[in-house]
């Protein structure tokens, strides 16, 4: 049994899938699928030993929020009818905690290079944040989104970074596609909201910033990464049912992802 | 009389000089921390920190002594460091998020007294090493200490040095990757030669 979850591709993928799936099917009918996604990343964080709070590493702090994101995320659903702003501000606040989380690398770097990718990190987050929330009513596109950003940023950080990024980043992937595999199936009665939103957006945006941060990727895939949510946007055959328009927009979705793997390995070879 | 006391003087001034705390500083070019992994449970792979700094208080006369040592987790050297065709070398590896974490941590110390003596020497350091922000105890065995004129200087210069070894475990730090196929425990050998202080 311990062999089985050592292995790579139980931990980023089998069981962030199974997880995923689970928790989609079992709380799609209250409204809380979209917990499928950060549950799924959690599962694959607490069997790569990486749920802890102490010492308070970069890593660690991105845990912290990773469990706040989709909690937020609830709140936001269920206790507020968020406006148009709402994306924006939690972006701002996302993005001042991403300062926070890797402080501890900014303030060894020397000071303009610490503002800017210090700078660079929030703006990249608050980014990636606004424009997935912008979509969650969307189920099939938020969806569609945390599988290709998951994929990105995973395989991004296996071939540029670490590997326990890389396996974080495809387990948010794996969560994600269980979510839009329960989708496709409820189809607009399945609700990611803003809990998926936020979940995949936070937690893919700190996979990508903590790569370039601490393993020195280059700036561009931070770029070029927040062209999925844009990517989700394309239109779709309306009247398509919706495992049609899940496969179409995930399309969109990984052919930017897939572009963005594809600089990552030539930029790493 | 007065050379009788010359001589005595002269005789006593090297032993003298053990009766007060003296100062070392680790000499960097003759000093590395080792440590060897087991890989995939067949044998221990062996890598070593080119840099090393720090400073060693001995009192042979007390029997007491402390040691600080800094080592730069970036100089991790397995003998692996051209990537070739995959996308890093082992060594570009262990500096990531996955190891030693360098872009944050770029430095793990040890701080620790001397807890045991044979004879005239120290024989176990007891300390606490500090990696990837966590700090934990380590005892450290030390062998073949001594201290004597450095021969390069034709004793102008006097130095120590000897060889102390100890084991931790990797998960206890938070380095958690890998395990089991590159073991948890880790064991660790530091050659280590220091000048006293002018």
């Amino acid at each position: 049994m311990n062999d089985l979850l050592n292995d790579p591709a139980v931990l980023g993928g089998v069981a962030p899938l199974a997880v995923g799936l689970v928790l989609a099917a079992a709380l799609v009918r209250v409204r809380l699928a979209g917990l499928a996604a950060a549950g799924a990343f959690l599962t694959a964080a607490y069997l790569m030993g990486s749920l802890s709070l102490w010492p308070p590493t970069a890593t660690r702090k991105f845990m912290l929020l990773a469990v706040i994101a989709p909690a937020l995320g609830v709140i936001v659903d269920f206790a507020f009818k968020p406006n148009r702003a709402a994306g924006m501000l939690l972006g701002a606040l996302f993005a001042v905690a991403s300062v926070w989380v890797f402080w501890s690398v900014l303030v060894q770097r020397p000071m303009g290079e610490a503002i800017a990718l210090g700078g660079g990190v929030a703006v990249f987050v608050l980014w990636l944040i606004a424009f997935t929330m912008a979509l969650r009513a969307d189920a099939l596109r938020t969806g569609a989104i945390g599988l290709a950003l998951g994929l990105g940023t995973g395989i991004g950080a296996i071939l540029g970074a670490t590997a326990l990024f890389g396996l974080l980043g495809t387990a948010l992937a794996a969560g994600s596609g269980g979510f839009l595999l329960v989708a496709m199936i409820y189809g607009k009665r399945a609700a990611g909201g803003a809990t998926l939103a936020l979940s995949v957006s936070v937690i893919s945006a700190l996979i990508a910033a903590g790569a370039l941060v601490l393993a020195n990727t280059p700036w561009w895939s931070l770029a070029l990464l927040a062209l999925i949510p844009l990517a989700a946007r394309l239109p779709v055959p309306e009247h398509a049912p919706a495992w049609l328009q899940a496969i179409v927009v995930s399309l969109y979705t990984l052919a930017v992802a897939a572009a963005y793997c594809v600089l990552a390995w030539k930029f790493a070879a | 009389m007065k050379r009788i006391a010359v001589a005595l003087v002269a005789i006593a001034l090297p032993f003298a000089a053990f009766a007060a705390p003296e100062s070392f500083t680790i000499d960097p070019f003759h000093s590395h921390p080792h440590f060897q992994v087991k890989h995939l449970d067949f044998m221990y792979m062996t890598g070593r920190f080119d840099k090393m700094s720090g400073k060693i208080v001995m009192d042979t006369a007390a029997k007491s002594g402390t040691v600080e040592l800094a080592i730069e987790t970036g100089s991790v050297n397995t003998g692996d460091h051209e990537k070739g065709p995959r996308s890093r070398s082992r060594d570009e590896h262990l500096k990531t998020a996955d190891f030693f974490n360098v872009a944050e941590f770029p430095r793990m110390t040890f701080k620790g007294a001397a807890a045991r003596w044979t004879g005239e020497w120290p024989a176990a350091i007891e300390g606490q090493l500090t990696l990837l922000g966590a700090t934990r105890p380590v005892t450290l065995t030390v062998e073949n200490w001594k201290c004597g004129p450095d021969p390069r200087t034709q004793g102008k210069r006097y130095m120590c040095g000897g060889n102390a070894s100890g084991a931790i475990k990797r998960s206890e730090f938070g380095m958690k990757f890998g395990i089991p196929n590159l073991s948890d425990e880790i064991r660790l050998m530091i050659g280590i030669e220091a000048f006293r202080d002018q």
